[in-house]
């Protein structure tokens, strides 16, 4: 595949513009607040937006597409069983809490409800999972690049990390943001003709389902049993381990989206960001993966189309492109790869943003050097951003090296989002738990997760100590692991809390359910301004879809 | 805060006169597997309207 002059036209329009962005907010920037954490100033439609861009990076848009050709519409169960329902919960139950506690952070949260060995477990852990994770979306970008374009790995890895880390030294936060903005729009147009054609190619949603088997095109009905579906993975697994544990997990706990949030302008905006942001969430599925069961039913009607293989097995991470290179002529071409570009700086800008914050305050303010004035976390924050970018090529680096650390740090993410989502639950809805329950809870958790890792395997991973059982696939090992790191944390800190001494009720107001004012809307706002209504028709129009497809 | 829909009206505004002009230029600029659409000179139109779109919104609040 060979871009045309018009196509790098297109890429090079859209340079220009993020950059641009990043220098007119410049002005903007005189505290650390105003660079870590917007100075909580932004309306709730660009927060919201931000919200589901900073998810959607490179390694989400291609990988959900790869997925989709090996698991099929099931697949979309991260969508609707997983985000949606998490997304609502942490508008509704949690943003009162996260908002309205001042804290800047997730683990400055935690600081505040537990105790500073608690946040600070969690702001290690954190750190090294944002930058591990850009690293490896920056890793995956430019090995596509590398293999489909013939561009030079390091030079297309240099320079969009180099983008990334102009616009979001000079603009902060509010920079990234207002870009993941204009990534988002640019990740729907530039991929929905995909979608529209692939689809139109295959006959329609009707032309899918008479070439492939039912399985690949039923939600729920194959779900009884783990050997009847394409995931190989059975209701219950599904239903806890993705739709509880790892998505509320994820949605609920990680700072990288949470932080988007945190930065709207009123209690309000902050609790409507998570669920207007599902509104257009749950449609996202339409555009990343039903591409992928398209081309599953292509390769079937002997369209001219053929899956991209390696070794004999599909080579998920190569379908989405292998489709554009087929529907898309040069000129959207550029589109379509500008938007794969948008998609890696949306993505790895939301780490680099949320790593700054947590290194500047959590780990830099309240270990190495307290009491500074404002000026020196400004730039310390400044600095940090130039070091996580720096960090984040290294980790992409090393991921070159070795092919099997994604699949591996794909199921630490897992070890290290599923206890902290139990931290969370007891330590803002029971005013006893303590923090000694809590740092407990999440050590033995997270240790729990990766002994299971340890002793089970599937497709030849994992089971480094002894091999217990085999589960049909990663993505089962993947949930199962998931639930007893909850599990584990869950436990470990209920028992260690009742033993213990919980905190006075006056340390826990504005951070625990029960110590804490419910937030009012005011008195004839209009249903879409009010977070209840407004997650009551998100979650009926998801369930109306999924009775659709079941 | 500046209104971000005019930049981003500006930017997807220019996206779709570069798509429209390149598919009415080269209408024979076709990809393999959707020779018989002209997908560039849709999907600029599509484009174009949608900035143009940001760009009202910005504009209705201005003034």
């Amino acid at each position: 595949m060979t871009l045309a002059t018009v196509d790098y036209l297109v890429l090079a329009l859209y340079f220009a513009f993020v950059i641009g962005i990043g220098w007119l907010l410049k002005k903007k920037v005189s505290t650390s607040s105003d660079f870590l954490t917007s100075g909580r100033s932004l309306p709730v439609w660009i927060t919201s937006l931000a919200f589901i861009a900073t998810n959607l990076g490179a390694q989400e848009v291609i990988g959900m597409c790869g997925s989709g050709a090996k698991y099929g519409i099931m697949q979309m169960h991260f969508y609707w069983l997983g985000a949606i329902p998490a997304m609502l919960f942490v508008g509704l139950f949690m943003m009162p809490f996260y908002y309205g506690s001042r804290a800047r952070s997730v683990p400055e949260y935690l600081k505040l409800r537990f105790d500073e060995k608690t946040r600070t477990f969690n702001a290690v852990s954190f750190a090294v999972m944002t930058i591990f994770s850009s690293g490896v979306s920056m890793h995956v970008l430019g090995k596509l690049f590398q293999l489909v374009l013939g561009w030079n790995y390091l030079r297309s890895v240099l320079l969009a990390a180099a983008i990334v880390l102009v616009y979001t030294t000079l603009g902060g936060l509010t920079s990234a943001i207002y870009n993941e903005v204009l990534q988002f729009f640019l990740i729907v147009l530039g991929f929905a003709p995909l979608s529209i054609l692939a689809v139109m190619k295959a006959g329609g949603w009707s032309g899918i389902q008479q070439n492939l088997a039912p399985k690949w095109t039923h939600a729920w009905q194959y779900m009884g049993n783990a050997a009847d579906n394409p995931m190989g993975s059975d209701m219950f697994s599904v239903v806890v381990g993705l739709g509880f544990v790892l998505s509320f997990g994820y949605w609920c706990t990680n700072f990288l989206v949470v932080q988007r949030a945190m930065a709207a302008d009123s209690m309000s905006s902050a609790r409507r960001t998570p669920i207007i942001a599902a509104f257009p969430k749950m449609f996202m599925p339409l555009i990343v993966i039903l591409p992928g069961i398209a081309a599953l039913a292509l390769a079937k009607m002997h369209s001219g189309y053929a899956l991209p293989m390696l070794d004999g097995k599909l080579d998920a991470d190569m379908v989405m492109i292998s489709l554009m290179g087929k529907f898309y002529p040069a000129g959207l071409l550029g589109v379509g790869i500008t938007a794969l570009m948008a998609s890696f700086m949306s993505g790895m800008a939301g780490n680099v943003t949320a790593f700054n914050t947590v290194w500047t305050y959590d780990i830099y303010q309240s270990h190495i050097r307290k009491g500074a004035p404002d000026s020196h976390y400004l730039m310390v924050g400044r600095i940090s951003t130039l070091v996580g970018t720096l960090l984040s090529v290294g980790a992409a680096w090393v991921a070159h090296f070795y092919k099997n650390i994604m699949d591996l740090l794909q199921l630490v993410f897992g070890v290290v989002n599923a206890p902290l989502f139990a931290t969370f639950l007891l330590g803002m809805f029971w005013l006893r738990a303590t923090g000694l329950g809590a740092f407990a809870g999440l050590v033995s958790g997270t240790a729990a997760g990766l002994l299971t890792l340890a002793l089970t395997m599937a497709e030849d991973k994992g089971g480094w100590i002894a091999n217990l059982h085999t589960f049909r696939s990663t993505m089962a090992q993947n949930f199962w692991i998931a639930m007893v790191s909850f599990a584990v944390c869950f436990v470990v800190t209920v028992l260690l809390s009742i033993v213990g001494k919980a905190k006075p009720l006056s340390e826990l107001k504005g951070l625990v359910w029960g110590a804490t004012e419910r937030p009012r809307t005011a008195a004839g706002e209009p249903w879409h301004k009010r977070p209840v209504p407004l997650a009551l028709v998100a979650l009926g129009i998801c369930i109306a879809i999924n009775i659709w497809l079941w | 805060m500046w209104d971000l829909r005019l930049p981003a009206g500006l930017y997807f505004t220019g996206l779709g006169i570069i798509l429209c002009a390149y598919g009415l230029l080269f209408p024979n600029v076709r990809a393999q597997m959707a020779a018989d659409i002209n997908v560039n000179l849709y999907s600029g139109i599509a484009m174009g309207v949608f900035g143009l779109a940001l760009l009202a919104l910005a504009w209705r609040k201005r003034s």
